[in-house]
């Protein structure tokens, strides 16, 4: 099991990276959050969002999901996947402590994260 | 302030270079609760220097659904009187976790500077490469200097240098739904921008409690009235201006909501690149963030095109105008064509109508998605001051009643640790008129 | 709500009791070769109640800076250059300190320095009787982190089939026998080569948490059953070579169990006078240095944050750096800036007065380093100046940080978290 992003509908709110954030701190912050809504590019509506899970990392793009596997040798040798992307950051946990799930599948106002 | 706040209030003098820091005491923010309320306590406080004051509410940035909001409090160059501009999409969370909970600048600088704030630190940076820029150059270069995509600029354009009525206070690129001219206001200052970024941690009186009572209140939330809609094509036909959303739609790629808030308030409309197209557009600037129905529909009033408003709106963009004051400017002039209207931007006049109190409207008139109480100009009136103090989104104030006065005060004392009751509440609406 | 299982810990391990309320005065080296994770070490001394740290270079270690302290520490990094940089006074001075009683406690890269080897600069060294278990002429095709799979090693691999969280078992001793986990980061296993060598620890198990560069059952031939921690004497001091990072601050067991050996180790006698000459800043400048600090320390972080999912890596003597280790070395300032803010006084070593100009230029460096990776420039040398700066502002700061402590002048209860 594990959370799923849809990112058409996502909306950036970043309700989620709040809600993950919390989550590690019991307090409002955005820097321990696992899962981070990129927005750099504001300019062009280009947004969605990045899962940092165990062995994983997920990029829910607009135009698809994309899961690269951290550490992962590339094809052709070259090697992209960083080994340590977001090494601050913990790997998503599925808030096992928390009865209800993940947080971030709770307060996403657009059912944008699901759980498979 | 020990919770929900960051314990700092800046003071800058610009004329002196100066930047001191003051606690945030108790007991300002029980008699005034935040954003406008102590915006204005500052700004009288420090008058004198005809301030520019930002504040963040005092739940902005926190699990309260819709806490998008910063305000920025100064003199309207527009109605010479006290307003409070909205700052939404990102930029008022991004003040909140910037290490002060207000900012007020004062005087005016000799010679052009940009307010870099981040950490709990402002710095005042020389800006003379900058004066002059467009807005959205302006945004970058900073952004390029500094490293980081992420910093929130609010802006002067050209249009402001150039003293212009309806120079908006834009955010990055976009406008901020200031409809005060405050973006001459900061120009008058000699102050080309203001940078945001923080990486900063609020601490909650009871954490658990709060977050539970957050998510309690987005649950009765979610079920609205504007449930499954998004963006200014919905919100039109949400008012019963189905004729608007028919005349976007074919423009609209995506919609994007201001932080923590439910409802997609802003729609990105393509103009240089396929309305459809998912992956990123190779055209750099492919179309104009619209977040203002009321700019939309005067735009459209003058009997453009959808895509000829767009034009207009990114022109506004990079110049740093107000598009509602814009069209409504246009259509009391009798321009009635998108090429005249572009032509005369970098002239055009106010007055702007509508501005009668000092908070802009955040929604055209209406009942919003058939909310019979979002048509009452006194619950309306109500109900925008609330966002104003507490740093909630003003539109999504209008659509969520679920937000009612007594959970926000039952999660202030659940946020801060404090009590404020409904008489303090009454006052500090009272106060901010 | 806090969910520290991310790397294998058991949810049931309690906070590591704090030692005896003085503990030893421990160095940490700091200097060439070594990587981030001697920040760890600030961070978890902290935690454990061990206030009296000082952080040292190469040349300092040489030069009679392991006077004075009760303890060395050693983490990871390139341990060649730790040699090469250590060089021949650096050894003899490390030898002299132990014999003469002092407690050794290498991690990782600080493990392997000591053990037997006859490869130059290493030779210098071979404190310990064992030798590298994880020796490899023919390497597998790694399954990942291609970068982290092997180190040369003469005509051989080190050979690193897994990294993360593992178990452990302790054989006795100071660690006790019970099972507890740390994360491996290309530490070595271990085989004593003489007498007097014990091992304290073995490879248990791997966790849910490890993640595997080789197939298991190579992985497992090469590391389980063998020593993860040894204890060796030299003289009148001891020396224990960890292969895991004990010392890494989420690992709260194996904290526990360093906690345990840094308080056998703990003199009975008063602490002896700090020695470097520290100065007190009066207020005002006390004031601005620290401000100085929190404004450039603040612009790197910002970039560094910006920069954390980056696929940059740069290799750097024998290691691999990503950009998102730049942050390491940020907050270990950062997250210290509230506490240092409070304080009642300001405590200097020599060289403080130079990191405003030093985090300056790292906030310099930094944001060219951003712009040169957007424009696909080549920038291995700016990142090697960059981490050296870094390794440079984060000893000078946290020797501020620690003087200050030791001094007593951190007022009591929380600082205002800053993230």
């Amino acid at each position: 099991m594990g959370v799923k992003i849809d990112p058409l509908k996502c909306t950036a709110c970043m309700a989620c990276e709040l809600a993950c954030g919390y989550h590690r701190d019991d307090a409002f912050a955005l820097l321990s959050s696992c899962i981070v809504v990129y927005r750099t590019r504001d300019k062009k509506d280009y947004f969605g969002v990045i899962l940092k899970q165990e062995e994983d990392l997920v990029i829910a793009r607009p135009e698809g999901l994309e899961v690269k596997r951290i550490g992962a040798v590339e094809e052709g040798g070259g090697g992209d996947a960083s080994a340590k992307p977001m090494l601050l950051r913990e790997a998503c946990d599925l808030c096992s402590d928390r009865e209800a799930g993940p947080l971030c599948r709770q307060i996403c106002p657009v059912e944008a994260i699901y759980l498979d | 302030m020990e919770y929900l706040a960051s314990d700092r209030i800046a003071i800058i003098d610009l004329a002196s270079g100066e930047v001191n820091e003051e606690p945030y005491p108790d007991g300002l923010c029980q008699e005034k609760i935040g954003g406008a309320g102590v915006n204005l306590a500052l700004y009288q406080q420090h008058q004198d220097g005809e301030p520019i004051v930002l504040g963040a509410g005092l739940f902005t940035g926190s699990m309260v659904p819709g806490s998008d909001l910063g305000v920025v409090t100064a003199k309207s160059p527009l109605t010479g009187t006290v307003c409070h501009a909205p700052l939404t999409q990102y930029a008022g969370m991004e003040l909140k976790y910037s290490g002060f909970d207000y900012i007020v600048i004062k005087g005016a600088a000799a010679s052009p500077k940009y307010l870099w704030v981040h950490d709990g630190i402002a710095d005042l940076e020389d800006a003379a490469d900058l004066w002059g820029q467009d807005v959205w150059a302006a945004c970058e270069a900073v952004r390029a200097n500094m490293g980081d995509e992420l910093i929130q600029v609010l802006g002067a354009g050209p249009a402001a240098e150039q003293g212009s009525d309806l120079a908006a206070l834009m955010i990055n690129y976009w406008p901020s739904g200031d409809r005060f001219g405050l973006g001459r206001a900061l120009a008058a200052k000699n102050l080309k921008l203001i940078a945001l970024r923080g990486l900063g941690l609020l601490e909650i009186a009871e954490p658990e409690d709060f977050a539970a009572q957050c998510l309690e209140l987005l649950g009765a939330v979610k079920g609205g009235a504007w449930a499954g809609k998004k963006g200014l094509a919905d919100l039109a036909a949400g008012l019963g201006q189905q004729a608007l959303a028919d005349w976007l739609a074919p423009l609209v790629h995506r919609h994007r909501a201001s932080f923590n808030t439910p409802f997609a308030a802003n729609t990105f409309l393509f103009l240089e690149a396929d309305p459809s197209q998912l992956s990123e557009p190779p055209a750099p600037e492919p179309g104009v963030l619209v977040g203002d129905l009321a700019a939309l529909a005067g735009l459209q009033g003058l009997g453009l095109s959808a895509a000829e408003a767009g034009q207009v709106l990114g022109q506004c963009a990079h110049l740093g105008l107000d598009p509602a004051g814009v069209a409504a400017a246009a259509a009391a002039a009798g321009v009635k064509d998108a090429a005249g209207l572009m032509a005369g931007l970098a002239t055009i006049k106010g007055p702007v109508p509508g501005l009668s109190g000092p908070l802009a409207p955040a929604a055209p008139a209406g009942a919003l998605f058939g909310l019979a109480q979002s048509a009452d100009p006194a619950w309306r009136a109500r109900r925008q001051a609330l966002a104003y103090l507490f740093g909630l989104d003003p539109l999504f104030m209008l659509m969520a009643p679920e937000l009612s006065e007594e959970k926000l005060l039952e999660l202030v004392g659940l946020g801060i640790g404090l009590e404020i009751g409904p008489e303090a509440l009454d006052a500090a609406v009272a106060g901010i008129g | 709500m806090q969910a520290r299982q991310a790397y294998g810990e058991q949810a049931q391990e309690q906070a590591a009791p704090r030692p005896a309320a003085r503990g030893p005065r421990l160095g940490v080296y700091c200097g060439a070769g070594s990587s981030h994770s001697w920040l760890w070490l600030a961070d978890t001394c902290e935690a454990l109640g061990l206030g009296d740290l000082r952080f040292l270079e190469a040349g300092e270690v040489a030069s009679g800076g392991l006077s004075g302290l009760d303890a060395l520490a050693v983490s990871g990094g390139d341990t060649f250059a730790m040699a090469g940089a250590l060089g021949p006074a650096g050894a003899a001075a490390l030898r002299r300190f132990i014999a003469g009683g002092g407690l050794y406690l290498g991690f990782c890269a600080g493990a392997y320095l000591l053990l037997r080897s006859s490869k130059e600069p290493l030779n210098l060294f071979n404190l310990v009787e064992a030798t590298i278990a994880n020796l490899s002429r023919r390497l597998p095709q790694p399954l990942i982190m291609p970068e982290k799979f092997a180190t040369p090693y003469g005509c051989d691999y080190v050979f690193h089939p897994v990294r993360e969280a593992l178990i452990l078992r302790g054989q006795g001793g100071p660690l006790g026998e019970g099972e507890f986990s740390a994360p491996l980061y290309g530490g070595p296993a271990m085989q004593p080569a003489g007498p007097g060598v014990e091992v304290l620890a073995t490879y248990q198990d791997f966790s849910q948490a490890t993640r595997f560069l080789a197939p298991r059952e190579l992985a497992a031939q090469t590391l389980l059953g063998r020593a993860a921690v040894l204890r060796g004497r030299l003289g009148a001091g001891v020396m224990y070579l960890f292969g895991p990072h004990c010392e890494h601050p989420r690992f709260a067991q194996a904290n526990r169990r360093l906690a345990a050996i840094l308080a056998e180790h703990t003199p009975s006698q008063a602490l002896a006078p700090d020695g470097r000459g520290l100065a007190e800043l009066g207020p005002a400048q006390a004031r601005r240095l620290l401000s100085e600090v929190r404004r450039q320390v603040s612009n790197s972080r910002i970039v560094a944050l910006a920069l954390e999912d980056h696929p940059a890596r740069w290799r750097m003597g024998g290691k691999v750096y990503e950009p998102a280790k730049l942050r390491v070395f940020l907050e270990a300032l950062w997250s210290r800036t509230g506490a240092l803010e409070r304080a009642r006084r300001l405590l200097v070593p020599a060289g403080a007065a130079e990191l405003p100009a030093l985090l300056a230029g790292v906030t310099e460096s930094i944001r060219a380093l951003r712009r040169e990776l957007e424009e696909g420039q080549e920038t291995t040398e700016r990142a090697a100046g960059l981490f050296k700066d870094l390794r440079r502002a984060a000893a000078l700061y946290l020797n501020m940080y620690f003087a200050t402590a030791a001094a007593g002048a951190l007022r009591p209860g929380r600082a205002r978290r800053l993230h």
